[in-house]
């Protein structure tokens, strides 16, 4: 009986700690039934989504490791990816040469803008999130400066096609299809019709492979211990805000090079709105994954992006089969998936306030005991 | 100590500057124009071939040029390696032979005249730039989204919505 029961509270447990990937699981089963798309299909569009997004959702780990929750300030890096992208494109640095190079260009803006993230954050303290939030707005008004009015006239760019027609500024849609997919198509093998792209996932495993040795070493038990408690942290001689600052620089150059990643392969990015929702649908995807504000891991991610991209390919064409309008469908999934970042973040806090309840109860027993003791020996 | 964490930054720093040089060299695309077309040099008229093949690196099959005909291909880096397959005149027996070529650094899109340059003639003679013309100067609406700064996030992946359209 008591097996039985503890067998019970353990599935309630595991229901309840995956509410949000069984809920996405169970509704992207039924719009791919209702899809009726081919399983090579999907299969192809999912892992080509994989190798686009994951880089960038990796780069939201180190952040939630340091205890500064979602990082919607990655957004930052992509900014500096897409500017180092603009300056390869106009030098014609082609191919993965050109990837590596944006990369390079990307890191001192990544870390410039990491910093000013960081400095931020700590003089925000407990709300970095919001805070990260609307810095992407400020920063974004700084990108438009730079890049619809400095390019052309204090950057030097000498090609015309990038170029507006009135001299300065660049076009609307920068154009990457000397790059397009070169990461994507180097080694790139077809396993029953579906290709996988080898590098572009080599290139995430070892990301994969630095966030789990990064873990380990002190700086990572530093953020480690300034996330479970930065006042225990601060007594054990960590500096609280330069660790916190760190995570940040990290999270953003990685977030850059993620960005790079995800244009080569698409081939051109719209150059003044290409940033703005990354950072949501990457923080979505995420906890579509399962993760939490204050927990996430690897797992998460490769869950989120099948689950989220599942929905993305899907719900259109379910959209479409129930209702005969792909637009609904879009709007389902639109609703479905922001829906969840909302559903994640009010778990997320009532489980807090759960904890701190079942803390202050068992206090109030212990007490209560403690009391009856004294009473007893009086 | 701490010189010698300096040293090592500097180090560092120093490669990935390095790195960076060099994928500006292997990197440097140039779309090549393949020209055979009759050419004058110093009052010497050089007659375009018959027909000619070039095989080029990347490139599925030969690209073939008649009289009067330009190709194009995609070079990345400063050196050309061409495999040509020339026909001098209707019903002649064709001859192989190979070019290796530097590209200048600053050229977007070189012209390589090959009547000119297998004959031996100087670069002056064979390499012209190609300049494209501008585009469109119809003024270009920036979109910078809703007054907020973003779109209504109903867009989705608009990115790959563009490519897959």
């Amino acid at each position: 009986m008591t097996n039985k029961k503890s067998f019970g509270q353990k599935a309630l447990g595991l229901l309840r700690g995956n509410t949000v990937p069984l809920m996405f699981i169970v509704i992207c089963g039924i719009c791919i039934y209702l899809s009726g798309f081919s399983w090579s299909y999907l299969l192809n569009q999912v892992i080509t989504r994989m190798g686009r997004n994951v880089f960038l959702m990796l780069s939201l780990l180190i952040p939630i490791m340091a205890g500064m929750g979602l990082n919607f300030g990655m957004t930052l890096g992509a900014m500096a990816g897409e500017i180092a992208l603009i300056l390869v494109a106009d030098w014609q640095i082609w191919g993965i040469p050109g990837v590596v190079l944006a990369m390079l260009l990307s890191i001192p803006l990544s870390v410039l803008m990491g910093l000013m993230c960081g400095k931020l954050m700590n003089l925000a303290r407990g709300r970095e999130m919001i805070t990260g939030y609307i810095l992407n707005y400020f920063v974004g008004g700084l990108y438009q400066f730079v890049v619809l009015f400095m390019m052309g006239s204090v950057i030097p760019i000498t090609h015309s096609t990038l170029k507006l027609p009135r001299g300065y500024g660049i076009r609307t849609t920068t154009d990457l299809s000397n790059m397009r997919q070169c990461l994507d198509n180097q080694w790139a093998i077809t396993v029953g019709g579906v290709k996988i792209p080898l590098l572009t996932f080599a290139i995430i495993a070892l990301l994969c492979l630095f966030i789990v040795w990064f873990r380990r070493t002190k700086l990572g038990q530093d953020m480690r211990a300034v996330g479970q408690d930065m006042e225990v942290a601060r007594d054990a001689g960590i500096k609280v805000e330069r660790t916190r600052i760190i995570s940040i620089v990290i999270s953003t150059v990685f977030a850059g090079f993620g960005m790079i990643i995800y244009c080569q392969n698409i081939g051109n990015f719209p150059t003044y709105t290409a940033h703005t929702q990354i950072g949501m649908f990457c923080i979505a995807a995420l906890l579509v994954g399962g993760a939490s504000v204050e927990r996430a891991s690897i797992g998460n991610v490769f869950l989120g992006v099948i689950l989220f991209h599942t929905m993305f390919i899907v719900a259109p064409k379910a959209g479409q089969s129930l209702t005969a309008s792909p637009q609904i469908g879009e709007y389902f999934r639109v609703f479905v998936s922001y829906g969840v970042i909302t559903l994640a973040l009010i778990m997320y806090e009532a489980k807090k306030r759960r904890a701190k309840s079942g803390t202050g109860a068992l206090l109030a027993q212990a007490q209560k005991a403690q009391k009856e003791e004294g009473g007893a020996r009086a | 100590m701490k010189a010698r964490k300096i040293l090592i930054r500097l180090a560092v720093l120093a490669a990935l500057i390095g790195v960076a040089a060099w994928m500006m060299v292997i990197g440097r695309g140039h779309t090549v124009y393949l020209d055979n077309k009759s050419v004058e040099y110093n009052g010497q008229e050089y007659k375009a071939f018959y027909r000619v093949e070039a095989a080029v690196k990347g490139e599925e099959k030969p690209l073939r040029m008649d009289a009067r005909d330009r190709v194009s291909t995609i070079c990345i880096g400063q050196s050309l390696h061409l495999d040509l397959t020339v026909t001098d005149e209707k019903d002649g027996q064709p001859r192989s032979l190979s070019v290796d070529l530097k590209l200048p650094y600053n050229m977007d899109g070189p012209i390589l005249n090959l009547p000119a340059l297998l004959n031996g003639l100087p670069q002056e003679a064979w390499l012209d730039e190609f300049i494209p013309a501008p585009p469109s100067e119809e003024p270009e609406d920036v979109e910078l989204g809703d007054e907020f700064g973003g779109g209504l996030g109903l867009e989705g992946d608009d990115v790959g919505a563009i490519m897959d359209a």
